[in-house]
């Protein structure tokens, strides 16, 4: 293994400019003659409205004051859904207007109703504190059952009841047969609480309109800036693809929130255009919890039917999605396409039915968030079980042992409309097991218990569906876009390489994971790989970063770039050496002639492509320049054990985890340092979501977590010391054997922590978050 | 109101004209374009914004710019000599203490305090200490990590 | 949330809800009141400065009257828009009981905020509402007494 090759823990190329404050994020840019906009946004949860910006718009410094009416005038679009979800009934889910400024109603708190644009930012929002908004409040729903109920307030006319859509997957009549059938049945009601993302960096959007070109420039903070070019010009129609440069710099986190096309940034540009200026706005974080979509918030009912020996016969769940106000950019397909079929977990479950309403209620937008329905559908599957295995007095590995997916049987066709492509389960739970020193629990229990303490230890054997694909299928099932990605490699004259990649890096490290990749396939430096992304102009389209695709998808889209390059480098290479093509090997950045000591360096021959005075020109045209895309065969199945055990302090409700133990198999793993630093920001994200983080609306629809003082974060004292080790069964689909690793951490925690808080307590009674009072409560019941 | 500042930022002696509410890490950004140290909520919470005032660390979003007058101020910026890493920087890109970024600024200027504080913190402690400084990417383990490493390179060790 | 407190007022019971309807001691009990102005019969519109935690702001206060029922109760009842701060909303149903010497005055009040005070001040709001409740009974204890308030003037209040 080369020192910079992939399997080595390189440290990151980007690390420097972080380190030295040279970043160069959204809201550190500047440009000559900029405004800046602030929001006028909803304080009611449902309000009909009317609107007087005389005053704001005579306020010093302002330069314009424009609200919904101004962008009908303009035929401006509205946002939109990606994603068509088909219900039960073969209708297409709803997706009512979501206006980029509310008109006439708001439907939820923070719902932007008039963007206040003036010479400075400061300016702006004094500005906008004078927008008369007179509201006429309507009754609001705030809570799913509310929302259903007969008689409930109608968020949109145009969805009846409030139901988005009513979905369903699975054999229904199979799975009624399996519990028919059953031994033991357990039964359990699962909250999944909504968390709201809080990347470190809220959103920011700087837009810019030439009106000698008519080209417009959007930087902003992007998970995939294509994607925001794509939107803004179909859909929304500010202007054409080929008059829309996106630019997405360094980004500080997005976990999701940033992949989404939102009101601020359509109306940033929209208004660049409309004063001929760069318009700048940057989310404060109170404007982050009320307009950055949220994550999860579900509610389901779960049952497991088992026979005698703990095999699991049936699966059958039943699950309300709140999609909050208005249908986010792919809210749609996290409830129903990213969840249900994550049903069958690991385990060789019979039969499966699950039924999924999405409702809309009077909250901000619930979209994707790391994981996106894939904790949801561990948490429901992982928890059950652990619920099973104490009712039926199994152990709680010993019954996962007797229900796992055996490591022969791939490929493995789920009841859940996946074919998982590869997983040695088995081998990750014992090896998690031993480093967790799970044998020895009991005793380490005992301890704790002479302490006054109670101990527990939970397991969460998950399972993820990474890199979704293939176009054609995601097309069939109602997406909006194809799942592939691109990737380009240039040589330049002088062998060093610049990388174009369609994936977009927010943290992951892309920079130097792709570098290694490219410097270890192509035999260059890596130091002579430079990487390349987030701008339209620069790279090919692609789809950007989410859905832990980007190595698979993206990386793969990389080596297909490489094999055209190498065809090409061998062609030279062959005429240069006057050998024949099939003679020319390629190996360590070498082209040889076979048997022999002639050999021609990569950057010779990339030389040779550029000044091409001894070339067959008569063949190949020159320069060395290729682009790949890559559309998978299937999704990717990362899978592992967490084991989490916790110290719970039945005086306080206090919890401490005092142990996590991860093994994880992502496949083939390039950069392990970078691997693993995901796996301990994931289990951060999910053990935030499990014992700290809950977002909380009043019954009136106000948000009362809205601020870091009330939503808890988790901070370096609420988290372990992790032991993250991998297990490696190479993805047998792509050509890197790459499975993804961004989002694991945050899918396994959350069953893992609570598998071990019910086990120190003795109740299954408790949901997310588990703060001290709700342990305490638990305990007290 | 205007009103005149003048510190010294980074080694360097700057007076500004500066509208009187006008907070310490906008003096920074906005006005000298030091755009390293960042703002991440608007509650004091989040220490993405945390530089040296007169060699202690301080939320610059919880300062005013006129609070500041005739003090030393060191940003992220102000760590690296000549381009070569700080101890503390080297050890957080060592040990990938640092995902996004956009913490790191707070987190570097954060140790840097502890360290003076406490050349040789245990791992509970630097837990501790990072109480006003979130990171929603590395789970802080890595930072961690990186904050001992360079405490440890700062004493004179290995 | 619900916020109750009981007063004694050394005046007859039909001089307290005279003066519980009065504009100007009404403008001088509310805390941070600039102006009060009646804009027809029961209503009044006021003009607050007022702080919730770290959310400042100048409310626009349209002040109701209602229920009314002289000289025994009355609902006390406002919605102050603070701009981009938010709003907060809330009701008082006030009643007069005549004790030994004067009139004990009863409230029960009801407070919801909205927008940014509820989102960054909700976890303050209570101990402002309280606070806010008690002022302006205090006060009015204050004005309408011709002497110093006596110890049993003192507030008695508590949270629902």
């Amino acid at each position: 293994m080369a020192e910079s090759g992939i399997g080595a823990s390189v440290p990151r190329t980007e690390d420097q400019r972080f380190l030295t404050g040279s970043g160069d994020y959204t809201d550190d840019t500047t440009f000559p003659h900029q405004t800046h906009a602030a929001f006028v946004r909803s304080t009611h949860p449902h309000a009909s409205f009317t609107l007087d910006t005389t005053a704001a718009a005579s306020a010093p410094g302002v330069v314009t004051v424009l609200t919904g009416a101004d962008l009908a005038a303009d035929e401006i679009g509205t946002l939109i859904c990606g994603w068509q979800v088909t219900g039960k009934d073969g209708e297409p889910h709803k997706a009512p207007p979501h206006p980029v400024l509310a008109v006439d109603t708001v439907r939820h708190v923070g719902d932007a109703i008039a963007i206040v644009v003036a010479e400075s930012a400061r300016a702006a929002r004094d500005a906008a504190e004078q927008v008369e908004v007179s509201y006429a409040p309507l009754p609001a729903v705030v809570s799913m059952r509310d929302a259903l109920a007969d008689g409930a307030p109608q968020i949109h006319s145009d969805a009846p009841g409030n139901l988005c859509y009513d979905w369903e997957i699975g054999d229904r009549a199979a799975t009624d047969d399996a519990f028919a059938r059953a031994h033991h049945v357990a039964r359990l009601d699962l909250v999944n609480n909504r968390l709201i993302p809080n990347a470190m960096e809220p959103r920011s959007a700087i837009g810019d309109f030439n009106p000698a070109s008519g080209d417009y420039t959007l930087r902003l903070t992007s998970q995939n800036p294509h994607i925001h070019r794509l939107v803004l010009a179909a859909f929304i129609q500010i202007a054409p693809e080929h008059k829309l440069h996106v630019i997405a710099p360094d980004v500080g986190g997005g976990f999701g929130s940033k992949i989404f096309i939102y009101q601020e940034e359509t109306a940033v540009l929209w208004a660049a255009g409309k004063i001929g200026r760069p318009v700048k706005w940057t989310a404060d974080r109170s404007e982050s919890f009320v307009a950055d979509a949220h994550g999860r918030d579900h509610e389901s009912h779960v049952e497991l039917a088992l026979d005698a020996d703990g095999r699991f016969l049936g699966l059958k769940v039943s699950t309300l999605a709140n999609m909050g106000a208005y249908l986010s950019t792919f809210a749609s397909c996290v409830p129903s396409y990213l969840y249900g079929t994550l049903l069958q977990g690991q385990y060789t479950t019979e039969a499966i039915y699950c039924e999924v309403k999405a409702v809309f209620t009077n909250t901000t937008p619930v979209d994707a968030l790391r994981g996106a329905g894939r904790p949801e559908a561990t948490y429901v599957v992982e928890r059950i079980v652990d619920q099973a295995a104490r009712e039926m007095g199994i152990d709680a590995a010993e019954l996962r042992r007797r229900n796992f997916i055996p490591a022969d049987a791939f490929p493995y066709p789920t009841k859940v409309a996946l074919e998982y492509d590869s997983g040695n389960y088995r081998l990750a739970l014992d090896r998690a097991l031993e480093i967790a020193d799970y044998g020895d629990f009991a005793a380490r229990r005992e301890a704790s218990s002479a302490r006054g303490r109670l101990r527990g230890i939970g397991l969460s054997a998950y399972i993820e569906a990474c890199g979704i694909a293939p176009s054609q299928v995601v097309g069939s099932l109602g997406a909006g876009v194809g799942l592939w990605e691109s990737g380009g490699i240039r040589f330049n004259p002088t062998g060093n390489v610049l990388v174009y990649t369609g994936s977009h890096s927010h943290g992951q490290g892309h920079e130097t994971t792709f570098a290694q990749l490219v410097s270890d396939y192509l035999g260059v430096p890596f130091e002579s790989v430079e990487v390349v992304h987030g701008d339209t102009e620069k790279t090919p389209f692609g789809m950007g970063t989410y859905g832990s695709r980007s190595l698979a998808v993206g990386g793969s889209a990389l080596v297909k770039a490489m094999d055209k390059i190498i065809a090409k480098g061998r062609k030279i290479a062959a005429f240069t050496l006057e050998a024949s093509e099939e003679d020319i090997e390629f190996s360590g950045g070498d082209f040889a002639v076979a048997g022999t000591d002639r050999s021609m360096n990569i950057a010779e021959v990339a030389f040779s492509a550029y000044v091409p005075h001894n070339y067959p020109l008569d063949e190949l045209e020159p320069g060395l320049e290729e682009t790949g895309f890559y559309d998978p065969a299937n999704f990717t199945f990362p899978a592992g054990t967490h084991v989490c055990e916790v110290e719970v302090d039945p005086e306080t409700g206090t919890t401490e985890i005092v142990n996590w133990v991860a093994v994880d198999d992502f496949g083939n793993v390039v950069n392990p340092m970078i691997v693993e630093g995901q796996v301990h920001g994931g289990v951060a994200h999910g053990v935030g979501q499990a014992l700290l983080e809950g977002c909380a609306y009043d019954a009136d629809g106000q948000l009362l977590t809205g601020s870091f003082m009330d939503y808890t974060m988790p901070r370096a004292d609420d988290l372990p010391d992790m032991t993250v080790e991998t297990t490696c069964t190479p993805c047998p689909h792509n050509p890197l054997g790459v499975k993804g690793c961004g989002e694991a951490g945050a899918i396994a925690a959350p069953a893992a922590v609570m598998n071990a808080i019910t086990d120190a307590l003795g109740t299954n009674a408790i949901d997310m978050p588990a703060t001290p009072q709700a342990v305490w409560r638990a305990l007290s019941e | 109101m205007p009103v005149n500042v003048s510190m010294n930022v980074n080694g360097r002696a700057i007076s500004e004209e500066v509208e009187d509410r006008t907070l310490l890490v906008e003096l920074l950004r906005e006005t000298l374009r030091l755009t390293g140290t960042h703002v991440g909520c608007d509650t004091s919470q989040c220490g993405a914004c945390v530089v040296h005032v007169d060699g202690r660390s301080v939320k610059a979003c919880t300062m005013l710019a006129t609070q500041a007058h005739g003090a030393d101020v060191v940003t992220i910026e102000g760590l690296a000599e000549g381009g070569k890493l700080h101890p503390m920087q080297e050890a957080f890109r060592d040990n990938h203490g640092l995902q996004c970024g956009f913490c790191t600024p707070g987190m570097v200027m954060s140790a840097l305090d502890l360290v003076a504080r406490n050349p040789d913190p245990t791992g509970p402690e630097v837990r501790e200490w990072l109480e006003g400084n979130l990171c929603r990417c590395t789970g802080y383990h890595n930072i961690v990590k990186s904050i001992l490493a360079g405490a440890s390179t700062m004493r004179g060790g290995s | 949330m619900d916020l109750s407190g009981e007063f004694h007022v050394p005046l007859p019971r039909e001089a307290v809800f005279e003066a519980l309807n009065d504009p100007v001691i009404l403008g001088r009990c509310i805390p941070g009141c600039q102006t009060l102005e009646r804009v027809s019969e029961n209503e009044f519109d006021a003009d607050v400065l007022a702080k919730v935690g770290p959310v400042k702001a100048r409310f626009r206060t349209r002040i109701a009257v209602s229920n009314l029922n002289p000289p025994e109760s009355y609902t006390l009842s406002g919605e102050g828009r603070g701009g981009a701060a938010g709003f907060a909303s809330g009701s008082a149903d006030v009643s007069l009981e005549t004790a030994d010497d004067g009139t004990v005055l009863r409230y029960v009040a009801r407070v919801q905020p909205g927008g940014k005070i509820a989102q960054v001040g909700s976890r303050l709001i209570g101990g402002t509402a309280r606070k806010l409740g008690t002022d302006f009974f205090s006060r009015f204890v204050e004005i309408v007494t011709p002497e110093a308030p006596s110890e049993e003037g003192e507030p008695d209040e508590k949270e629902e």
